[in-house]
């Protein structure tokens, strides 16, 4: 039979490895969900980002990830990390981000490296907006996202970006969209070659 | 009990006390860090400071956005409430000030789409007394900051935006 100090010790380590792990579970979880939330064509968005509505995980997530975030009446955040066919968006792929009309006062797509900060390279165009796009008669748009610009289409640079993701942000979104996400017209990502191959 | 159950009772427990435990803290030590440093180590409360424009070496905050131009503003109510305005930019770009409390929650939001002649509000903890006919925001804990965002795609709109924010107040009543 152990000795009662022996039993006391032994306890005491399983329950310090006991809260490590959980708290190594919760970093872990809270890092690689992202912001979270629900998805929506690809894209993961929360109604509750920076509201006070926010359970303790999803606030802990974008503690993590977005931090400073606004509410949905003035700003909603949907975040791609794939492609249109499922892939995970790295650097050394193109795409093509094609929408239509985006449902607020002024939009914005930009890239952010795995770290969660903007990539290092100095090509400044860490991001396109709703200014840049030029939409045809229906409103609908495309734009670039590569290491290189294009003629004649805006462009925002993955140079430096390794495995990356887009943030979508909706500025004074309409009602409608911040009733119902699943109402807005999510870009599409589309891969058009990685490494100069189809 | 006997000696197996009770160390694997004791080691599920503490997994979930430590998980929910660092799940709840995380939020309030991020800020804690995140207004450490915006209010560069505590030298500068309860006034607005100005942000350069956003580049890919901006690192104070993740993923900032670079199409706008920041302000802030970390406040320390413990003394007493404080009173915040903003001009609204030239232009009529789109501005916001945002309010955020020390558990990362965005207790109040304006835009100038609502008030095109400025913002303004006293921010006060819960039970403060405030001045009359002032609109008033209650914040739970004294800490937190205060975020200006403006419009600012471009050099010539941030410089724009720039000259507009500096007349921001952010002051102790």
């Amino acid at each position: 039979m152990a000795k009662p100090g022996t039993s006391r010790w032994k306890l005491a380590l399983t329950i310090v490895a006991g809260l490590a792990l959980g708290a190594g579970s919760a970093v872990w979880a809270t890092r690689a969900s992202g912001m979270g939330g629900e998805d929506f064509d690809g894209w993961s968005g929360s109604r509750v980002t920076g509201s006070p509505d926010a359970d303790p995980w999803l606030r802990a997530r974008v503690a993590f990830a977005g931090l400073l975030a606004l509410q949905r009446s003035q700003a909603i955040y949907f975040t791609a990390r794939a492609d249109s066919e499922g892939q995970p968006l790295r650097e050394e792929c193109r795409y093509r981000v094609s929408g239509g009309p985006i449902p607020g006062k002024w939009w914005s797509v930009t890239v952010y490296a795995a770290d969660n900060y903007l990539p290092i390279n100095s090509d400044d165009a860490l991001s396109f907006d709703a200014t840049e796009v030029k939409p045809d008669a229906a409103g609908n748009w495309t734009a670039l996202a590569a290491t290189r610009p294009e003629a004649g289409q805006p462009w925002v640079s993955t140079r430096g970006a390794g495995r990356f993701d887009m943030t979508l942000r909706i500025y004074q979104p309409d009602k409608s969209a911040q009733d119902d996400y699943g109402s807005i017209p999510m870009p599409k990502i589309s891969r058009l070659d990685c490494g100069g191959r189809a | 009990m006997k000696a197996p159950v009770k160390y694997a009772l004791a080691f599920v427990l503490a997994v979930a006390a430590g998980h929910l435990g660092a799940i709840v803290a995380a939020p309030r030590l991020i800020m804690h860090v995140a207004l450490t440093k915006m209010s560069q180590d505590g030298k500068i409360v309860n006034g607005f400071q100005f942000g350069p424009r956003t580049t890919e070496k901006s690192r104070g905050v993740v993923r900032p956005s670079p199409d706008l131009a920041y302000a802030s503003c970390v406040y320390d109510l413990s003394r007493g409430p404080v009173l915040v305005s903003a001009a609204p930019s030239p232009d009529q770009g789109y501005v916001s000030i945002s309010v955020f409390d020390a558990r990362t929650d965005n207790i109040a939001v304006f835009d100038t789409a609502q008030y095109p002649q400025g913002i303004r509000f006293v921010l006060a903890k819960e039970g403060q007394a405030v001045p009359v006919g002032e609109q008033v925001v209650r914040a739970k804990f004294a800490r937190g900051v205060i975020l200006d965002r403006r419009l600012a795609p471009t050099a010539e709109l941030f410089a724009v935006a720039d000259q507009a924010r500096r007349s921001n107040i952010c002051k102790p009543l």
